[in-house]
């Protein structure tokens, strides 16, 4: 720690809020992509 | 997603970058015009780097066959490449001076989260149903456990109240998420984070290479072995890299158990806003959290996780062996995202912060850890010795 380092602050609210839209966009992305390939939109080959 | 002038509270890296002295970093904390190029600079290389793992994966065995490193060559899987890749692209892109500009695109929580997603496709629902039952056993009588005697540790050590409630978060529950949670529930400041997350994150990885090869020894049976690892590691991806490590069906009770760990994170974060609301700060008119708070602090990606198998249980009951095929793509879907998750653990490691911290942190950390180790092996053994899915 050195002498010129800012006044600690806390986390705000938002923050949290922000790290938990991380789990929605995560669930909605993986079964997004779970849809699609039985869907048969990603064929085997697209994934290397 | 992260980066503002203020920065978010799941960007523990940064937290500590006015302190550090490293240039690249102190230059990140405000968005400037570049903030999107030098993410997507990022992501190139989180990208190239998985790209990279997942060539070395694939070859790596091929090129060694009938050379003396053969069995060397064969035995190495994809969590191996992914974080010595990771940890080499960290010494790189600090040398370029880069590090601090691109670290937004290091989304090891994003990341993680998704490929535990698509894990649970590849996880039949009955396995889920018969895990259930020992793997909250465990994780309550593990978070309970753990919590307790860090915080009370802590104590012994004079450590700040907020600080002994995010270390204690950390060990006992699911590292650098539930130090999120908990920085919120009790207000911590923005460098106990830090510094809790670094401490996380710099002994996940040792523990990624270490339990699997211990629970080898210990000849601990797939089960056990993944309830332990799952019970013991504190950071989700680094479960999922040992569990990788460990096999298949380690990997899916590991992947439980850490996933029954994450949905209690809700719970003791209540808890924890409720203690420093009404008993630590005493704030005057302060509400008891309740039941919508919950809900805020529950980690939703388990319902995706959950979701997933239901939805690829009922496929393959439908579709039968022609189902395999669809659920090998989303395997290897969730391969990919698990090698961006653990290219991110090497790219956000950084041991100067543990300096900051002092030692006694450090000493708490590592003393919660050997107890995890015990307990977690303890009740793993007795939980889920006869587990069958």
């Amino acid at each position: 720690m050195t002498s010129d380092q800012p006044p600690p602050t806390p986390p705000t609210a938002g923050e949290s809020r922000l790290a938990f839209n991380e789990d929605w966009l995560a669930t909605i992305l993986g079964l997004a992509l779970l849809a699609l390939v039985l869907l048969g939109a990603i064929p085997a080959g697209l994934v290397p | 997603m992260a980066t503002d002038a203020t920065r978010t509270g799941d960007e523990p890296r940064t937290g500590d970058e006015s302190t550090t002295g490293d240039p690249a970093a102190s230059t990140t904390v405000a968005r400037d015009d570049l903030f999107w190029a030098w993410t997507l600079l990022g992501l190139v290389v989180v990208v190239g780097l998985a790209a990279l793992t997942r060539y070395l994966e694939q070859n790596v065995p091929d090129w060694a066959d009938g050379t003396a490193v053969e069995d060397i060559g064969a035995a190495v899987e994809y969590p191996v490449y992914a974080i010595l890749l990771g940890l080499l692209g960290n010494v790189a892109v600090t040398l370029l001076g880069w590090r601090g500009r691109i670290a937004a695109a290091f989304r090891t929580e994003f990341f993680i989260k998704t490929g535990l997603v698509l894990l649970g496709a590849s996880i039949n629902l009955a396995v889920i149903a018969s895990a259930a039952g020992p793997a909250i056993a465990q994780a309550i009588l593990l978070i309970s456990g753990v919590f307790l005697f860090t915080w009370w540790l802590a104590g012994r050590l004079g450590l700040d109240d907020k600080l002994r409630a995010l270390l204690a978060s950390a060990v006992s529950i699911c590292g650098v998420s539930a130090a999120i949670a908990a920085a919120g529930a009790v207000r911590a400041r923005r460098e106990q984070l830090a510094y809790t997350a670094s401490l996380v994150i710099v002994f996940a990885l040792p523990s990624i290479f270490v339990l699997p090869w211990l629970a080898d020894v210990f000849g601990l049976s797939d089960a056990v072995a993944g309830a332990w690892i799952g019970g013991n590691i504190d950071t989700t991806a680094a479960v999922t890299a040992a569990g990788a490590l460990a096999g298949e069906e380690a990997l899916q009770i590991a992947s439980i158990v850490k996933v029954t760990q994450n949905a209690l994170m809700g719970v003791v974060a209540v808890a924890l806003t409720a203690y420093f609301t009404l008993r630590v700060e005493r704030r005057p008119g302060a509400a008891r959290p309740g039941l919508g708070e919950l809900w805020a602090r529950f980690p939703k990606f388990v319902l995706g996780f959950v979701a997933a198998s239901v939805i690829a249980t009922w496929y393959l009951d439908a579709t039968g062996a022609d189902g395999k095929a669809a659920i090998a793509i989303v395997n290897d879907l969730r391969v990919w995202f698990l090698i961006l998750a653990f290219v991110s653990i090497g790219l956000e490691v950084r041991v100067s912060s543990l300096r900051e911290a002092g030692w006694r942190p450090v000493a708490v950390f590592a003393s919660a850890t050997v107890f995890n180790l015990a307990l977690a092996l303890g009740l793993a053994s007795l939980l889920f010795r006869n587990f069958s899915a």
